[in-house]
């Protein structure tokens, strides 16, 4: 690699020190995790080379973790796909969303080096946990020597490639509430073909049932009113809370409420006319899929 | 630069590295393990997969000075002097190498499969096989492969004698 023979390495010894070292040396410092992401960036020259890279490797320990306590949900940032894929997440139904995900995610060896801290910070529309992790309603744990806040996810993902991260903050967990008993997710990734590809199409949805009433639901998609940024379908949610599950209302869901708070793109991969009929079929399947988990046939 | 200490095929090596070297320049240029390939060069081909402590990592995609400590194996790691090891015997019996390029990673790839899964599943070879492409389009036979593998290994058959297989499959016969 041409250019970056100046950057420098450094492996922090705790946390603390990662913090300290930040701190002090922001913003000529971009901490790196599994690197699939960061190094392409360099290499491409879409970002300068930084002065300094943190390497995370050290901290992998201490951050990377599932661990489900006091309804709470806590994911450490260093957690790779592979080991959340071995995880409760991808035993328990109401996290179904997560193996949906893990399936359609990169390849095999991607899986064990890809991070979900790291996928989160990337920050665009093919970052398939962001979508996800909005209809769990997740937040991030930032972390600096000044101490820690929590954001919201939709407030943390502020535009493509851009996050409310401070150049002296660390994404150390996500953080969510654990789903009731009768709730379940979905994830569906439409393309050409089933993985190594970014979708034209992602949805994700989250569902709680009390018999056949819809009690809640959240749905996202990678992008919904013209920003290149996963977000949620607030509209669609609105319209289907508290209504009864058909197939009808499903149709007016798709045909009538989605169309107005979605606009889609054309670009090279397909036309935008294409992507919105493809996001309606989409958000049917999302919610049968998730209406069928919930249930118990699948 | 940086100062590594690397066990490559069970073999210990003390390194002096720059920050941004790839592990894949490392194997290949400094200790000559060749069976390392560069294809895209960005982790999506899946050419240049070796395991770093029994993970199927990119070697592409990762930094020699970020491994301090790591235990790394290739190709040329997975049988002793002399011997080959039984998914290598599998894939030369499957028969799909063409021009083989993307053969060492698809063997290293097997290899970190069936130490976690001794009798994969259909479903579970094809996931994990989707790691490496393949444009010659070996895919069936090294499905086929995988399966002959795992039925070696479970017989207990994991090393092979070298020169009867060479033998045998009619391949060049290295004079040892």
């Amino acid at each position: 690699m041409v250019g970056i023979e100046l950057v420098s390495i450094y492996k922090p010894k705790s946390l603390s020190d990662a913090l300290e070292f930040l701190d002090k040396n922001a913003p000529d410092v971009k901490p790196i995790a599994g690197g699939t992401e960061l190094l392409l960036l360099i290499r491409d020259k879409k970002i300068k080379p930084p002065k300094y890279l943190l390497d995370l490797y050290p901290l992998k320990k201490q951050l990377s973790y599932v661990k489900v306590e006091n309804g709470i949900v806590r994911i450490g940032a260093l957690t790779t796909v592979y080991e959340l894929s071995q995880s409760i997440l991808h035993r328990d139904k109401r996290f179904a969303g997560f193996v949906d995900v893990y399936d359609k995610f990169g390849t095999m060896a991607l899986r064990f080096e890809a991070t979900i801290g790291g996928n989160l910070n990337a920050a665009t529309q093919y970052s398939d946990y962001i979508t996800l992790m909005l209809v769990f309603d997740a937040s991030v744990r930032l972390e600096s020597v000044k101490g820690v806040r929590e954001l919201k996810l939709s407030e943390f993902v502020l535009d493509k490639r851009k996050t409310a991260l401070n150049p002296n903050e660390l994404v150390t967990e996500v953080v969510f509430r654990e789903p009731p008993l009768d709730s379940s997710s979905s994830f569906v990734k439409f393309d050409r073909r089933e993985i190594l590809i970014a979708g034209i199409v992602t949805e994700a949805t989250y569902l709680h049932l009390e018999g056949d009433t819809i009690k809640d639901v959240r749905i996202s998609f990678d992008m919904v009113a013209g920003r290149r940024i996963p977000a949620r379908a607030l509209k669609t949610e609105e319209f289907l809370r508290g209504k009864s599950f058909t197939s009808d209302l499903l149709e007016e869901a798709a045909e009538k409420v989605l169309p107005s708070e979605m606009s889609r793109v054309t670009d090279w991969w397909t036309t935008a006319d294409y992507r919105l009929e493809m996001s309606k079929v989409s958000l049917k399947r999302g919610l049968k899929l998730a209406y069928e988990r919930v249930k118990g046939v699948r | 630069m940086v100062k590594v200490t690397l066990t490559v095929n069970n073999v210990k090596y003390e390194l002096d590295v720059p920050p941004l070297e790839r592990l894949i320049d490392t194997l290949r240029y400094r200790l000559g393990f060749t069976s390392v390939k560069e294809g895209c060069g960005r982790g999506e081909c899946g050419s240049c997969i070796v395991l770093v402590n029994g993970n199927p990592v990119h070697s592409c995609l990762a930094l020699t000075s970020r491994l301090d400590g790591a235990e790394i194996t290739t190709l040329e790691g997975l049988a002793p002097a002399g011997k080959m090891h039984a998914i290598q015997v599998a894939y030369i019996e499957a028969r799909g190498v063409q021009c083989g390029f993307c053969t060492p990673s698809f063997i290293m790839v097997t290899k970190a499969l069936l130490d976690r899964v001794s009798d994969p599943d259909d479903k579970t070879i094809r996931e994990w096989h989707s790691s490496v492409l393949c444009r010659c389009g070996s895919y069936p036979y090294y499905f086929e492969a995988v399966k002959r593998a795992a039925k070696y290994l479970k017989e207990g058959k994991v090393y092979f004698d070298e020169r009867e297989v060479r033998e045998k499959y009619h391949l060049k016969v290295l004079a040892r």
